[in-house]
Order: structure tokens, then sequence, then C-alpha cells
């Protein structure tokens, strides 16, 4: 299905980037009820998660977490908990204590940290306490949701359309993307020709992310805003040029990008672990797709 | 384990088109104005600004004015402003609903579009497809709605919203 019966479809700058909501198969007036809704709750994500924001949660730990264990909201608990096991299944290639690398290389606001361990910090120097209390043992924790939190919001505003009983719809942050109720068709930008797409899928209620970077000079529509560092190194580059990840929550399939742009070929033990797959380009030109999804693409062709 | 597969894409999930470029139609003003201030009525303003406010709004807001914004009036209060922002690969047309005070209510975009040729910053180029409805669709955009890519910052119409705010300030208040 192309498009959706009485398809309302509208956006608004939000979590930095185009949030696009369209649904189908509602009277329209009840539709823009939802759609309203489900902004709200998107909103409500960048309040808590956003680094920028002083007064946002996630602020609020990054100021306080060292010195005492803070108690979180349950949304923000839940996108620590995913991020936790993100990063254990990818072995470290996912990491939200990825913000001080940020700071230095100038894609987030702030000095570094002063105090500077021999062993890198992780976030397995976090901890995630009973009753939502978060505790950081080291001083030099910073965390940066950026690599998970646009996800969640995008969960969180397909969860609203849903209990506003929304039969079918999308949501889509800049890229990070999730259906319900019924299939539809996206589109892969091609990372080297940005006006054109790589393929059209089906998806259906799953969630698809894509990170890519544009090494040609022609591309710079506003920038990509995710820059890819290597957690386990706190350097930038990637064998990766760009990856697409079909997830069942928008979250895992936005964190899964990043294990995919830095592993490549072994990403694929924490994709397994997720039941999630990819498809990348490598730096190299190699086009690669995860086991289980091609045969569901070589079926649907 | 079986591992990764070198990936064709299957031919039933190549695009027909090579689409030279990307955008959606999302709101005609009349629905904009329906979505930001539901059960309102609207009245086109009359404002027109001078050149001297022009520049004011331009220094106030740090961003040229290259199209007249158009303002109308809400009923019971607050003020529609249509505006439109060009990047250098996207030009975007927006709403911005002003409360009566001057803050901002909501901000919906009407209309996305890219392009790679250069021409967003011809007003021919983008005078084409100002005033399609979402029921009078491009034909590119059919088969490609829902675009997965690298993520594109919203930059210049969190700009543009610092411009209707600056005009509020300026020419409405």
């Amino acid at each position: 299905m192309t498009s959706l019966s009485n398809e309302v479809r509208r956006a608004r700058p939000l979590l930095g980037t185009y949030v696009e909501i369209a649904t189908g198969g509602m009277p329209k007036e009840a539709a823009h009820r939802a759609i309203d809704a489900a902004f709200a709750a998107i909103e409500e994500v960048q309040r808590r998660m956003s680094f920028h924001d002083s007064e946002s949660v996630l602020s609020r730990l990054n100021r306080d977490a060292a010195r005492q264990a803070v108690r979180v909201d349950a949304e923000t608990f839940t996108v620590l908990q995913t991020a936790a096991e993100v990063h254990r299944a990818s072995g470290g290639m996912f990491d939200v204590t990825i913000a001080p690398p940020l700071q230095e290389l100038g894609f987030l606001p702030g000095g570094r940290p002063s105090h500077r361990g021999a062993r890198r910090a992780s976030f397995a120097d976090v901890e995630l306490l009973p009753r939502r209390f978060v505790r950081f043992r080291r001083p030099d924790i910073r965390l940066d949701l950026g690599g998970i939190a646009k996800g969640f919001a995008v969960d969180q505003a397909v969860a609203t359309l849903r209990r506003a009983g929304v039969p079918q719809g999308l949501v889509n942050a800049g890229g990070d993307l999730r259906a319900f109720g019924g299939s539809q068709r996206v589109a892969i930008r091609h990372p080297d020709r940005p006006q054109a797409a790589y393929c059209a899928l089906p998806l259906h209620n799953a969630a698809l992310a894509t990170s890519a970077h544009y090494f040609a000079e022609r591309w710079q529509p506003g920038q990509t805003l995710a820059p890819i560092i290597d957690p386990r190194t706190g350097r930038q580059g990637t064998p990766v040029r760009s990856a697409t990840v079909r997830a069942r929550t928008a979250m895992l399939a936005d964190a899964l990008t990043k294990v995919v742009m830095l592993g490549a070929k072994a990403a694929l033990p924490a994709l397994n672990h997720f039941r999630a797959d990819a498809i990348f380009i490598s730096a190299l030109g190699e086009e690669k797709c995860s086991p289980r999804w091609h045969a569901a693409l070589e079926l649907s062709s | 384990m079986s591992d990764w597969k070198t990936f064709t894409v299957p031919a039933a999930l190549v695009l027909s088109t090579s689409a030279p470029c990307f955008g959606t139609v999302y709101f005609t003003a009349d629905q904009a104005q329906k979505a930001i201030f539901p059960g309102a009525s609207c009245m086109p303003s009359g404002v027109k600004l001078t050149a001297d406010q022009k520049k004011a709004i331009e220094k106030a807001s740090d961003l040229r004015i290259r199209t007249d914004p158009q303002i109308w009036r809400v009923s019971g209060g607050g003020w529609f402003i249509m505006d439109e922002v060009v990047g250098k690969h996207e030009f975007i047309t927006f709403a911005v609903g002003l409360t009566a005070g001057g803050a901002v209510k909501q901000v919906e975009i009407m209309e996305y579009r890219e392009s790679y040729g250069g021409e967003v910053r011809d007003a021919k180029w983008r005078g084409q497809f100002v005033g399609k409805t979402a029921k009078d669709p491009l034909r590119l955009d059919q088969d490609i709605k829902n675009i997965s890519g690298a993520t594109l910052s919203s930059r210049h119409v969190t700009e543009g919203v610092r411009r209707a705010l600056a005009l509020y300030d300026i020419a409405l208040k």
C-alpha cells in the first residue's frame, strides 16, 4: 500500500529535525486530535532527554548523578535500560556515555569534564538502581541520548496514536520511523545520490532507522546530525557509509544503526539478540544484508 | 550461524523513477489555520511590511526576507503567519500560530521540497509547487512519501520561527 486511506499527514520541526506523522482509516478531525497528542508526546521526550536543555532530566543526571543517586521518570529509565542492553549486546559499540568526546569535537556544547582516569569511562560505570535511581561511578560521566531518544520519541508517538484509536499510521523523525497497522512502502535515501532512493521496502508493524554519512560536498541539506564516534576509542570514522536497521521498535532501530555503522559485519550478534535486521553499504562500496531480512526481501520480490 | 548476504536490490523493490526531488505538501493555508486554531476563523490582516520594518526584522532575526510573509488575524486573538525558508537544498513553507500575547502556539510545516540541482534558490522553480494541495500530489511523490535517511536538521525553520517572532515585535504588537 503506497498511501493510507483517508490519509492525514503533518510535519513539525521537533528533535532538531522534521517529524512527520501520517494516519489512515480514521475520520480527519479525530485524526488531527490524535496527531496533536502524538506531537505533544514527542515534545515531552524532548523536554526530558535533551542534552542542550539545562532543565531536562538528562541534564540533572549529568550534573548530580556522580555525587548522589538521582531518581528519574519511567520514560527516561526505560531508555537507559535499553541503552544498557544494547551496550552489553554490542560489546560496547553503543554507549551513551559518549558526550565528552562529542563535546571535545564540538558536536555538543560545553567543555570536557576535567577528571580523566587511565581507563575511558563507559556505560559500565553507570548504575541503574531499584526504584528508578541512577548513579554514576565516576565524576567524568556525561550521558548523551542523541543516539536513542529520537527512536524512543517515535515509539511514544506511535503508542499515543494507538491509544487514540488510530488504526494505521507512520511516524518519521528525520529518517527514524515506525509503521503500524498495515504495510507501508518506505524508501531508503541513497548515500551517494541524496536526491534518489536506494531502494524502497515494505514495512509492516516495524521500525526502520538509517544512519549515514555523505562524503560528497554537494550533500549539505542541513548536515547530518549524528556524528558517529567509536565509544571504545573516542575516535571518529567508521567502516560503513550507510546503515539501515529494521527492528520492532524505533528505539532499538535507532540505537542499532550506530552498532552497524561501527561494527559492520561484527554487528550481527547484537542484531540477532534483538531479532533485528540490517542493510549496509561499506566504505568500500560493498552492499550487505543480514540473512533473515535477505530471505524476506527475496520472497517479496 | 548464517552470515551476511551480498545485497542486490530485488527488482520489485527498485523505484521505477529516480526522483529529481523529494517533497510533500502537508497543508493549504486554510487547513493549517484549522489545525493550529481549531474553531477560530482567520481573516487576512492586510498588514504589509514597509521597507524599514523589513530591515528591522532582518536585523533582529539575522535572516533575510526573500518573500513577503502572509499574515492573518485570528478571531478571539492571535496571529497566523505563513512564511518560507530556503536552505542550500531545501525550501520549506511553514505556518506559525502566535497567541494574542505573541508567544508561539504551534508550528506546522506546510510544504517541504528538496533538490540537488541548485534550483531551490530560484523563485520560479519554487513557484511551480506553491499552492498545490495535499489532494493534488506531484507524480513523483506518490511512491516515496516515507523516506529513511540521514537526519536532516530543522535549523532553517527554527530560524524562520525566530523571524516570525521578530515580525510580531516590530509590526504586529
